[in-house]
Order: structure tokens, then sequence, then C-alpha cells
């Protein structure tokens, strides 16, 4: 049986998208075969560019398919309007 | 009543119509079609859809351009300037998504003008492709195509961006279905 794909490999590419408009990115293990995304925002973070909450939520979860976990859910920045 | 702009804003929002996911009819030939060119308000996305305009006047034919200007790059476009676009042109291009709300909002008025009948180019830079799909996904037009310019489109100089322009140009006539010259 093939080893599931790492976390940390699976949010890689959108790390890095995140990280273009200032934004970082963290998971952390919630437990129970779960994970739970958290962005937060750097000095530079553009807050209008913000990815919107259910697109996050599609994309995290997509991409954490490969891995041994689902996603639980995402945490925004304080004070996101998105 | 929930309109379709405010089930895109709210994608798990019902509304009629909301799941279709079929390309409006594509053009073939863009002679003598009023083309619409959708500036999101980003850095250099009119100065790009000029230089794309330039191109299929010249080489394919297209009779008027009408320039619109969205007034937040954000969110899908306002149900008032859809309408105006709607009723006024053939074809819609519409740029630039070269951030993570912007390019989800770039796909999302993609669909909005599909649905409506419009075939639609929507551009994004390559960086946000996630979130261009994403958003056709939530939307339940996993199949819509848009088109990837490279990142980053914000600082770049007129020969720039004529060359993003000409790099982008095959994929806009792709998406349009467009197989003749004028």
């Amino acid at each position: 049986m093939a080893e599931a794909t790492s976390v940390d490999e699976a949010l890689a590419s959108f790390r890095e998208m995140m990280a273009t408009d200032g934004y970082l990115l963290t998971w952390s293990d919630a437990g129970d075969g779960k994970a739970v995304v958290k962005i937060e925002a750097t000095d530079g973070a553009c807050e209008d560019c913000l990815v919107p909450l259910p697109i996050m939520t599609n994309i995290m979860a997509k991409a954490l398919a490969p891995t041994a976990y689902e996603l639980d859910h995402v945490e925004l920045p304080p004070g996101a309007t998105h | 009543m929930t309109t379709l702009r405010e089930a895109l804003l709210d994608p798990t929002g019902a509304v009629e119509g909301q799941d279709d996911s079929t390309l409006s009819a594509r053009p073939v030939t863009l002679k003598g079609l009023t083309v619409g060119l959708l500036d999101n308000t980003k850095p250099n996305a009119m100065h790009l859809l000029d230089e794309i305009a330039a191109d299929l006047e010249r080489d394919y034919g297209v009779a008027t351009f009408k320039r619109y200007v969205k007034d937040y790059f954000g969110t899908p476009i306002k149900d008032e300037l859809f309408q105006q676009i709607v009723n006024e042109v053939d074809v819609v291009i519409t740029a630039v998504g070269d951030c993570g709300s912007c390019s989800a909002a770039t796909v999302a008025d993609g669909i909005l003008f599909e649905r409506a009948g419009i075939p639609t180019v929507s551009i994004t830079s390559d960086s946000f492709a996630m979130s261009g799909q994403a958003m056709a996904d939530v939307q339940g037009f996993p199949g819509f195509r848009f088109a990837m310019v490279e990142h980053p489109m914000a600082s770049l100089d007129a020969a720039q961006i004529r060359g993003r322009a000409d790099d982008i140009m095959p994929e806009v006539l792709r998406i349009l279905g467009v197989t003749e010259e004028a």
C-alpha cells in the first residue's frame, strides 16, 4: 500500500499561492484524522486579496485528499471579511 | 428571492440554473462581433485587454470593443453592470485575476456570462490557478475553462504586457472556439 502524502507536501503549492498575497499557511492535527488549516496575515498581506472561505475550504479539502487527514476547518485571520 | 449573483457570492445558495455547466455556443469567427473588455481594476488589466483587442481587431475582424470597469475586484460583478454587458456585447474577455480573491471573482464573472449565453474568457495569473478552479468547482462548473498568464502582472512594463498578450492569445482563441481569421 502506498504511503499517504505528507500534509506539508500536499499543501505546498497552496502555501506558495497564499504567500503571493502575503499570507502564511500552517496546519495542525485536530485529532481523529482531522486537520485544521490556519491562515495568518503577514505585514505585507493584501487584505482584499484573501481567497474567500468557501473557495479556501474547497481547495484545502481537495489538497488533503491524498493524505491521511481530512479537513476539519479553515481558520482565517481575525477580521477577515470574506 | 436569491439572484444568480447572490448565489455566486454565497455558493451554498440554491438557485435555478446554478448547476448549469454547459458552455455557451462558441462563435467560430469574431468577424463583425462586439467584444466586451471587462477590467477588474487590477493594475495592467485594461492594458492587457487592450493588447489582446488590438490583435483581435487586426487579425480576427472584431467590429467593436466596449470597455467596462468593475467597482471592486474581489467579488463578482454587480447586477446592473452585468445586465448592461449582456445586452451590449457578443463575447466577453475579463482580466485579470492576479490574487486570491480576484482570480476567484474573475472566474465567477466568466461563469455568470457563460450561463447568460455570452462566450467568455476569464484571465487569471498562473499563480492563482487553484483559486480560479476552486471557484469553478464550487459553482458546479468544473469544466469552465479560463486562460492563465504568467505571474506577475502588476509590475510589468508595456513591452512585457505585449509579451503576455502574445503568450495568451492562442488560449483566448481556443476557449472562444475561434478558428477563422478575418
